[in-house]
């Protein structure tokens, strides 16, 4: 261990926001070289103690030190300029321009008042070679993958000579070969000195890259460990206060399985025209959850489209229950979506929670009555549905955009969920939320099994797959490459089939052994 | 547990007025600081101000015709704007009031010409289905290209805007269709007495059309607020996406808003002619259509708060001429604050016009369950 000053220092630091704390006097330090992980739940105060960092919050109390000196840090800028900076999880960038002007954007410049372009490109373009984020600087960003927009975060702040890099769920958006990239680059700039704060709450992942890592549980620091001789349980337990695993659940076995969704050679197009379904066949049977794996962009989203009705096919036939999907279901007791950004899709930010949680229904009785919504009704329903789904909120007037990730995915669960749908389509529904979030949506997904429900749940995360799924179908380029039998499926093998690998043979056996109707 | 009741009930209502005033806090700071500017300028030109004001606080509220001629200048302020502010509300920015609006009282004004053998209330009823037709129609070029097609609005309305004031140009130029022979100053013929918007009180100007406006401003607020279609509408402009997804049809929502909003602005165009104009006369509005979207903003695209705005612009333009007569500050001064007032509006950011409620009763609160 180093006895010098540490790089970071951040001293009790207290900010409330109405009705809740969100970090309660926190303190936190960071050695230079080191990857220091900020692990916890979703609304455990991870991203506000870093928008306090950062300048984007000012705090109620505490000091922060950067070099052993007390700052203030008044704004991003201030941040930026003593050598903090922070790639956030929506990505600040502007799409029109071009990589390289989102780096060059707000940099004084050499020679006044004109840019210097060739400059910045050779800086940028040794940025590049030496840290290995290929971004080409002419490529307009809405043209890059986010995967690389991460990337250009990064470069952009390197650009900038940070001594301290904010990395807020960095791995979230990336492919897996995306991330292993990325860890490779954080080694490179420690070992150049530079320090990274990497918030998480992927465990293992957590344990892969960090030296020293900092526990936040509801707004204060929970202990601060190292790396080695730490175990796995040890930080679950540390996060949200119990042992949490995703080991398989148990379940009773439902004897009485009828098809509740029958999809026969689905094909549809994607936003840009392009094949994104080729031909599929799927029967979804009641009171199982079958699990689609595949690496995100696989035409998981466009199923689930097509089977709410949102995307219409260009051929094939969907049935739900008997009834065959024309348009969008808007029949709460058939169908619940979870649909993939809960920011984008899911909820209107802005609105109330009572006002999400008509989304669906606002045009229905009991919400609307002799042409007018009763809003008493829909409050006094909202409040019930908010303690039934144990959304933490002081209640149900305030914009749901105030509450954390977790609570708002509770009530989106809660819209999709309250009328008992024969089909429940989760597409990415754990994307973005902690262990403790996660375990409580996969416990909420089996008790919808169990009740009879047919549920699809798409993720990319084969751990939440294997844990949670009665049958499992991998999907590749808008095919299915096969099925596989949740209890027995292997790691390796689902690896296989998501590199597009077919596996024929599991499937017809799995049909033969249980005797399911082809 | 009753008591508790009644003071719980108690509170929420001293919360609602105190969200009221902060919603309207920032628009009236705007116009103090307006006045003040504006203050300024007109003591550097050796008036007193104060006397100044004065003049304007009579010519607008000072007895009841100088109330009326406030109402007439509100009331076609207020029916644009509102229009304007459902289009907002609905993620739709017109820009195209102008044009709708002479469209509007082209239509009117050509059924208000033709005799009818019906009670003048239903004439005048039909001549204001016919302004609302006329505005519609004007926005139904728009409508479809933002709906169906993805062309944002604001070019396409604002292009139309001359399309249609030349448009209306020719028709009062042209005496086989509505133009006057021999008129001085081109303009249509006279509209029937039929078809008049009768006065409210006499001895002033101030027609039945402001209570048709007031009235269309509470009857807006109870749709956003209450209905179906208003919650819809408010949906798709809030956030679109999640309005898809949520099973709404998007495009028929911006279809059918953009056109409702265009027949907001025929019937603004509809009440001028009807009520004050009784003929429709070349160039008769003079840019009030663009007026219309300060109002909107000035009123937080809230209908509530746009009646309230309406009357400030309505009233200001009223007390202008006491001021020129009285103090012989030009008129034009008005436009002075009143764009002051807007610029000062934005400035504060009206937009964000759903503050936050810090209530610390119930931080507290929470705070103590959770320990």
């Amino acid at each position: 261990m180093k006895k010098q000053v540490p790089l970071l220092q951040m001293k009790d630091i207290t900010k409330t926001f109405p009705g809740v704390i969100a970090n309660d006097r926190i303190s936190f330090d960071v050695e230079s070289g080191e990857i220091h992980a900020l692990l916890g739940e979703n609304g455990a105060g991870k991203s506000t103690l870093m928008n306090v960092l950062y300048g984007l919050h000012r705090p109620d109390e505490g000091e922060i030190y950067f070099k052993g000196t007390q700052i203030q840090i008044s704004s991003p800028k201030v941040a930026v300029d003593v050598g903090v900076g922070m790639v956030h999880q929506h990505f600040m960038l502007i799409e029109n321009m071009t990589a390289l002007d989102n780096v060059m954007l707000g940099l004084p410049q050499n020679k006044p008042p004109l840019l210097d372009v060739q400059g910045s490109r050779n800086k940028f373009n040794q940025l590049v070679e030496k840290y290995g984020l290929v971004v080409y600087p002419d490529t307009p960003v809405w043209q890059l993958p986010v995967g690389k927009q991460q990337w250009l975060e990064i470069l952009k702040l390197l650009f900038r000579d940070v001594q301290l890099l904010i990395l807020d769920e960095p791995t979230a958006v990336l492919t897996p070969a995306e991330a292993r990239q990325l860890f490779r680059t954080l080694n490179v700039l420690i070992n150049e000195g530079r320090s990274i704060i990497f918030i998480s709450h992927k465990l293992d992942e957590v344990r892969e890259i960090a030296d020293r890592i900092t526990v936040l549980r509801d707004g204060a620091v929970v202990g601060t460990v190292n790396k080695e001789g730490t175990s796995l349980l040890q930080l679950s337990t540390m996060m949200v206060g119990r042992p949490v695993t995703l080991e398989r659940k148990p379940r009773p076995e439902i004897e009485e399985k009828e098809p509740a969704l029958v999809i026969e050679g689905l094909r549809c197009h994607d936003d840009r025209g392009l094949e994104a379904l080729k031909s599929i066949d799927l029967t979804l049977y009641s009171g199982e959850i079958l699990g689609v794996a595949g690496v995100d962009g696989n035409g998981q989203r466009e199923l689930s489209e097509c089977i709410t009705g949102l995307r219409p096919p260009i051929h094939g036939k969907i049935e739900i229950k008997g009834n065959s999907v024309t348009g969008v279901v808007n029949d709460p007791s058939l169908l619940g979506f979870i649909p993939e950004d809960r920011h984008k899709t899911g909820l209107i930010l802005d609105f109330s929670i009572m006002e999400n949680l008509i989304l669906r229904t606002y045009n229905k009785p009991p919400h609307l009555q002799r042409g007018l919504i009763q809003w008493d009704q829909v409050q006094t329903s909202s409040e019930k549905l908010v303690k039934e789904y144990d959304v933490r909120t002081p209640n149900v007037e305030i914009p749901i955009g105030m509450l954390s990730g977790g609570n708002q995915q509770k009530v989106v669960l809660a819209r999709e969920t309250w009328a008992k749908p024969s089909v429940i389509i989760g597409s990415q529904p754990t994307r973005g939320l902690d262990l403790g979030a996660v375990d409580a949506l996969h416990d909420l997904l089996l008790l919808e099994r169990n009740r009879g429900a047919a549920v699809m749940f798409i993720s990319t995360e084969l751990a939440e797959i294997m844990a949670l799924s009665d049958r499992i179908v991998v999907m590749f380029e808008g095919e299915i490459m096969g099925e596989l039998d949740g209890e027995s499926a292997e790691l390796i093998q689902l690896g296989e089939m998501m590199m597009g690998h077919r596996i024929e043979s599991s499937m017809d056996n799995e049909r033969k052994s249980r005797g399911r109707p082809a | 547990m009753e008591d508790q009741h009644k003071s719980m009930d108690l509170l929420k209502l001293q919360e609602k007025l105190v969200a009221f005033f902060m919603a309207g806090s920032r628009p009236i700071l705007s116009i103090i600081l307006a006045f003040l500017v504006s203050g300024v300028l007109i003591y550097l030109q050796g008036i007193n101000p104060l006397e100044a004001y004065a003049a304007i606080w009579r010519g607008a509220f000072g007895s009841i015709v100088a109330f009326g001629n406030t109402c007439v200048r509100t009331t076609p302020l207020l029916i644009g704007a509102l229009g304007m502010t459902l289009g907002i509300r609905g993620g739709l920015f017109n820009v195209g009031g102008e044009g709708q609006l002479y469209i509007g009282a082209a239509a009117a004004t050509a059924v208000a010409l033709v005799p009818l053998p019906v009670p003048s209330f239903v004439h005048v009823l039909f001549a204001m289905i016919a302004g609302i037709l006329g505005g519609a129609f004007w926005a139904l070029l728009p409508a479809y290209l933002r709906a169906y097609r993805g062309i944002s609005e604001i070019v396409v309305t604002i292009m139309l805007n001359f399309v249609a004031i030349y448009l209306v140009s020719y028709f009062v130029h042209e005496p086989a269709l509505l133009a006057k022979e021999g008129a001085s100053y081109a303009q249509s013929r006279e509209i029937l007495d039929t078809a008049i918007l009768p006065i409210m009180v006499k001895g002033t100007s101030m027609h039945y059309g402001i209570v048709i406006a007031v009235l269309l401003g509470v009857l807006l607020q109870i749709v956003l607020k209450r209905t179906a279609y208003g919650y819809r509408t408010r949906m798709v402009g809030t956030n679109s996406d999640a309005a898809f997804y949520a099973g709404v049809n998007v495009k028929v929502s911006f279809f059918t808003t953009l056109l409702i909003v265009g027949g907001f602005y025929g019937l603004m165009g509809t009440v001028e002619i009807l009520g004050l104009k009784h003929s429709l006369y070349d160039n008769f509005s003079g840019g009030l259509g663009y007026e219309t979207i300060a109002v909107a903003l000035m009123g937080a695209a809230n209908p509530i708060g746009v009646i309230f705005s309406a009357f400030f612009f309505g009233g200001l333009k009223a007390g202008g001429n006491l001021m020129q007569q009285t103090v012989g500050i030009p008129s034009s001064m008005v436009v002075v604050i009143q764009a002051l007032a807007v610029l000062f509006v934005v400035g504060f950011g009206v937009g964000a016009q759903k503050p936050i409620k810090r209530n610390k009763k119930n931080t507290q609160e929470q705070a103590s369950t959770e320990a």
